[in-house]
């Protein structure tokens, strides 16, 4: 009795082609942008419009990474997002197990404050967060220095420092996407008996190797839902790194294809629509994966 | 005596393990926002004087703001974003969807990936491929559609600015609404739908008596929801208009980037800020009170 709206099961055949209608209708507008960058990224002489190419040719792919820096800017991408999400399975696998277990005082307080943060607008957050980062940024800069001379000391800044540097995106990334990963882990846990850990604790487990022998193999499944909302979250966002990077060193996939786009005059179609989809490509991949969790994720964080 | 000890040293080890998220957020989210409230009561700005010697002014970033039309726009322009593209285009749409895909149909896997298509690209993927569906000139997809149908083709983007953001943020939201409102589908149970149709009710008398009244619930949080993120859509705006032409697709999101990054203006774009964290925040405590979390 799933077909409630329309018709009753056997009936007519024309609700079912006034369904099909509107879904294909409806899939069009979604299918639709996305047919411009795949053919563009193969046309040989890709303009801004949707055309069938004349001439197919990998060659925009070899110039994103023979002309420009593409192979760096996919590495910076990766490393970056990649390190925030793996950040972020560990501290959430951590406190969504501490959240679910403690019947301590701040639990409530905590959770509300998780979903709250949720909804803050990061635009409304950079600009207060950009000089938290410039101060953390210049203090350890001077420690850096004082064992360093000038070039290591940018080297090693480029790795750890919190403006334009790996770190400090990588934290900040990392962070704005624990709220959700946190939640994710809690209501996992609270899913799975204790039977096991208690079996462990009367064996006389620690905490460590009930974690790592107990409760890391159990939370997988949880832990692959968390890192992979994170990772498409973390890969998709463009005003952190729009903020907090400025070398063409660090650049990441999205800045390069946002800033390609910007030289005017020089408008290279063909290489923008190869570096966008080489740059939407992990992000569908990771959706993928992701799809079987989407309604327990969305509808779990709707009632609780 | 013995077991509370290890239940102390138990609740110790369960803070330390919260500890790590607890400081991120601390550092980068919590002390930020307060860090905002902060700096809209002084003059900082990136350059000048105040650069240097930032001072103290009280309500006045607040008292400038209400004299500021370009504000009062933006806070107009993100109501229209939200009401267009959230409330209205993705809510439909997702509903209708959601409502198809409960049925028996073949394709049924297809047409669900490609709605959910639109979600998984990122922003600025987004917008450029849009900028192409939307260009100037004929050649452009959409000027290609409605020439198809007789009408006149234009640079949408410069037309219709506000009605083209709204039509790409319900384009990459209309999967988030179906999955919300499949989920809150299928808690109806079928043996309602039967009762009503003994009693003959037609397919609309079941959608308006019986699906809206129980999904109500579901639709208020989806609304709450849906609002709060898209007025914390920025990338996607930025990528396609940067807030123009003339301010008419500049949201809250964007008029706090560029009174901060381009007018430089930081205790100004802080006091913006403020408004739109106030205006989350109340969306947000109503989410929560809505949903009945048990925590």
């Amino acid at each position: 009795m799933t077909d409630f709206v329309l018709a009753r099961p056997g009936k007519s055949r024309r609700p079912d082609l006034l369904a099909y209608a509107a879904l294909s209708l409806i899939s069009a507008f979604c299918a639709v942008p996305f047919f411009w960058v795949l053919l563009a990224s193969l046309d040989g002489n890709a303009q801004l419009f949707l055309s069938w190419p004349r001439e197919w040719t990998l060659n925009n792919y070899v110039r994103v990474f023979a002309e420009e820096d593409g192979a760096r800017w996919v590495f910076n991408s990766l490393f970056v997002v990649g390190s925030a999400t793996l950040l972020v399975m560990v501290l959430a696998g951590l406190g969504g197990y501490a959240l679910s277990r403690t019947r301590a005082w701040w639990k409530q307080p905590f959770l509300y404050a998780i979903l709250l943060i949720r909804v803050l607008p990061p635009t409304a957050l950079v600009v207060p967060l950009y000089k938290i980062l410039l101060t953390l940024n210049n203090i350890e800069g001077n420690l850096v220095r004082i064992f360093f001379g000038g070039d290591t000391a940018r080297a090693i800044m480029r790795w750890i420092g919190f403006i334009d540097g790996y770190l400090g995106l990588i934290l900040v990334l990392a962070t704005m996407q624990l709220p959700l990963a946190l939640w994710i882990m809690k209501t996992f846990f609270d899913g799975l008996p204790r039977d096991y850990e208690e079996a462990a604790v009367m064996d006389g487990a620690t905490m460590l190797q009930r974690i790592r022998r107990v409760l890391i193999p159990l939370a997988l499944p949880g832990l692959a839902a968390a890192g992979l909302f994170a990772f498409i979250s973390a890969w998709g966002d463009f005003l952190l790194p729009l903020i907090l990077l400025s070398s063409p060193e660090l650049q990441t996939l999205p800045l390069g294809l946002f800033r390609a786009f910007l030289r005017v005059n020089t408008i290279d179609y063909g290489f923008l629509a190869a570096l966008a989809f080489i740059y939407l490509m992990p992000a569908v991949i990771a959706f993928g994966f992701a799809r079987r969790f989407l309604v327990q994720t969305f509808s779990g964080g709707v009632k609780g | 005596m013995v077991r509370s000890t290890y239940e102390k040293r138990v609740a110790r080890q369960l803070l330390l393990i919260l500890s790590p998220s607890l400081l991120l957020l601390l550092a980068f989210v919590i002390y930020p926002a307060v860090y905002s409230v902060y700096l809209s009561f002084t003059n900082e700005a990136l350059t000048g004087a105040a650069a240097l010697n930032p001072r103290f002014v009280g309500l006045r970033n607040y008292s400038r703001l209400l004299h500021d039309a370009k504000f009062w726009n933006s806070l107009l322009v993100t109501f229209l974003f939200v009401v267009g593209s959230a409330i209205i285009g993705q809510f439909v749409l997702g509903l209708i969807s959601a409502i198809l895909l409960r049925r028996d149909l073949a394709f049924k896997q297809l047409f669900s990936s490609i709605i959910l298509l639109p979600n998984a690209a990122p922003e600025v993927v987004a917008g450029f491929m849009w900028i192409s569906m939307l260009a100037g000139g004929e050649n452009a997809t959409l000027s290609r559609i409605v020439m198809f149908f007789g009408m006149t083709p234009t640079d949408w983007l410069q037309t219709f600015p506000l009605t083209m953001i709204i039509v790409v943020n319900t384009w990459r939201g209309i999967a988030t609404a179906m999955i919300l409102l499949t989920a809150g589908l299928s808690t109806i149970p079928s043996e309602v739908y039967e009762a009503a149709r003994m009693d003959g009710a037609n397919p609309s008398q079941i959608f308006r008596r019986i699906t809206l009244p129980l999904m109500m619930p579901t639709i208020l949080l989806y609304m709450l929801i849906s609002a709060v993120s898209t007025i914390a859509v920025f990338g996607l705006v930025y990528a396609l208009t940067r807030g123009g032409p003339g301010g008419a697709t500049e949201v809250i999101s964007i008029y706090i980037y560029n009174q901060s990054f381009t007018a430089f203006q930081l205790g100004y774009g802080a006091a913006v800020a403020v408004v739109a964290l106030v205006i989350s925040l109340i969306l947000g405590i109503a989410y929560v009170r809505a949903m009945k979390v048990q925590v």
